[in-house]
């Protein structure tokens, strides 16, 4: 083992550049993102914009409560990592600032742009309004527009107060080493985990699942809940070989941390997959109409002939997004070896985003009530909005990354975390 | 008549003493071999030369093994021994199909895992050579053993106890088998 010798970095360090460029990125990409609005309309580049905000505020989600879990269970061999997880949680205050246009596009106009049920005159399909539809007056005390402003605003201040609460007392520490830091962690982590549960569920129902208010799931939570760990630990992982790569983490990491890291991405992936088709098994096998029209609308046109989401589905979703990565990372050297743990991690990044997308996109629809096909110009825009959104989050951890340092130097694990073993 | 030889034994006082013999023992190429010692040294796997353990390969074809045995089951039983409509699904379908075979999947690969794992280490071992010797007893609680077994291509008496002396071993005996 040899001793951590990372401190705080001075400023025009390389990162100072790097997180220049990635602020540049960020801003093309809402840019490319805001000129959809000339070639695709407002409805289109909103969704969009939607589907590039969740997946970024998915994976800062995951971020917290990985943070969240190290400190409930006393976690060791996280410890040396847990600092660039703390300094990516910065990003929630700009995910809130991103996320505010569609807010704003809510409470103006016709409010149905992106959610149909907050205009209760919004024309179904069949020729019904929302509000003579049974189904939303059933669910209107919980899908209403001040419910949903008020939780969105209720849940990024629950993220953000979280994230500074867990960072500031795990910087405090690097200063005077008291312990107590380490409990006031333990028991913010406490109050923390069952609240970013339940936000999260929330979150995951008023802005994606919402966009089809008739729809049932008791899953739905969850299956953002495993999306969200799944995308943070390969942020944590491509952050991990960044730093080990530029010398930074040689001598703090060894190969028993890119392991230990692996087999959480091996468990999440069967975590997700179990979820996921755990919610289509049980709709599929009561086959009952309210709930099956959501997995039809992504395998089947009205006229029974068989959409593109069909294939992106059994394609993407079910060996994308589950067998490929779980036989790789069945294997040992594959979780150990640094650049093909880094690829798994960049496919697993790029197959979570075709998933928001299967969640999301379907709610476009053409004059049939067809979902609109995945593959055409309309997809352009979610990769800007991503690349938009993902740039800034990218800006905000590099603009974070010297003002603390590398690992929390006085943390009691911190030598059990160095010195990490099978 | 003197009894077969089980190979040769050496008492080591020190965690780094035995770890570095170790890596003696190991440069020299011998593969049948053991170190005992009163608690986990880690970095020893390394030390010896120890490869990774194959149970997972083990554990994996269980699996695999679990998986089809779960679908062969379903797909046998409600689609050609006793073709019956259940709740308008078809005959057969890997969905329905897949609870029944990850609960085998994951049985199998369970009983893979402990079986594997018996059978790589040999166990149940209710007898071993080291166990006639004397001071076997203190390498469970403050003493460490090297143990160079006769079967070994490169066992030589004369040698493999030069080869324990200069690794610092001291007390280097014959074990009978």
């Amino acid at each position: 083992m040899s001793t951590p010798t990372a401190t705080a970095l001075p400023a025009g360090s390389p990162t100072a550049s790097a997180a220049g460029r990635a602020l540049v990125i960020g801003i093309a990409g809402i840019v490319l993102t805001a000129l959809g609005l000339f070639v695709s309309g407002a409805q289109v580049v909103a969704i969009s914009w939607l589907v590039g905000v969740t997946y970024w505020t998915a994976i800062a989600i995951g971020m917290l409560l990985l943070v969240l879990i190290h400190h409930i269970v006393d976690a060791s061999w996280s410890a040396a990592v847990r600092r660039q997880w703390e300094l990516w949680l910065g990003s929630f205050k700009w995910l809130a600032l991103l996320f505010a246009p569609l807010v704003i596009v809510s409470l103006l106009g016709s409010h149905d742009l992106v959610w149909p049920w907050m205009n209760l005159a919004h024309e179904l399909h069949g020729g019904h309004t929302v509000g003579a539809d049974p189904l939303y007056l059933k669910k209107e005390g919980f899908l209403s527009l001040p419910m949903f402003v008020g939780s969105t605003a209720g849940f990024f201040a629950l993220w953000i107060w979280l994230s500074a609460r867990l960072r500031r007392a795990s910087v405090a520490q690097d200063a005077d080493g008291d312990v107590k830091w380490t409990s006031i962690n333990r028991k913010t982590a406490a109050l923390g985990l069952p609240l970013t549960a339940l936000s999260l569920t929330f979150a995951a129902i008023f802005w994606v699942k919402s966009l089809e208010y008739h729809w049932f799931s008791t899953m739905y939570g969850v299956w953002f809940f495993s999306n969200c760990v799944r995308g943070a630990l390969s942020i944590g992982v491509l952050i991990m070989v960044w730093l080990y790569r530029r010398g930074d983490y040689q001598g703090v990491l060894n190969t028993n941390h890119f392991h230990s890291i692996g087999q959480l991405m091996l468990a999440f992936t069967v975590f997700w997959a179990y979820v996921t088709f755990s919610q289509y098994f049980l709709i599929w096998n009561a086959n009952v109409p309210e709930e099956t029209f959501w997995y039809n609308l992504r395998e089947v046109n009205a006229d029974g002939t068989p959409n593109q989401w069909k294939y992106v589905g059994i394609v993407v979703i079910l060996f994308g997004h589950f067998v490929v990565p779980f036989c790789l990372l069945l294997s040992y050297r594959y979780k150990v070896t640094q650049h093909i743990i880094r690829r798994i991690a960049l496919w697993i990044l790029a197959v979570i985003f075709f998933d928001i997308c299967y969640n999301v996109l379907p709610a476009l629809k053409d004059a049939h009530g067809n979902a609109l096909p995945l593959f055409s110009i309309n997809l352009l825009w979610s990769i800007t909005a991503v690349v938009g959104v993902g740039g800034v989050c990218v800006w905000s951890y590099l603009r974070n990354f010297p003002t603390a340092k590398l690992i929390p130097i006085r943390d009691p694990r911190i030598i059990e975390s160095l010195t990490h073993h099978e | 008549m003197a009894a077969q030889s089980f190979g040769l034994i050496a008492t080591f006082d020190k965690t780094p003493d035995v770890y570095r013999a170790a890596e003696k023992v190991r440069d020299a190429g011998y593969r049948h071999w053991d170190v005992i010692t009163p608690f986990p040294v880690h970095g020893l796997d390394k030390a010896m030369g120890l490869k990774r353990s194959i149970v997972p390969r083990i554990s994996l074809a269980g699996g695999i093994t679990g998986l089809v045995t779960g679908m062969t089951l379903v797909w046998w039983t409600g689609a050609v021994e006793n073709p019956l409509i259940v709740g308008g699904k078809p005959m057969f379908s890997p969905i329905f199909a897949f609870p029944v075979s990850y609960e085998l999947a994951i049985l199998f690969t369970a009983f893979a895992t402990i079986i594997g794992m018996f059978v790589v280490n040999g166990l149940p071992m209710h007898y071993h050579p080291v166990l006639k010797y004397d001071h076997i007893r203190r390498g469970m609680d403050d003493t460490f053993y090297i143990v160079i077994e006769a079967r070994d291509p490169r066992f030589n008496l004369a040698n493999t106890k030069a080869l324990l002396a200069q690794a610092g071993g001291r007390d280097i005996q014959e074990l009978e088998a």
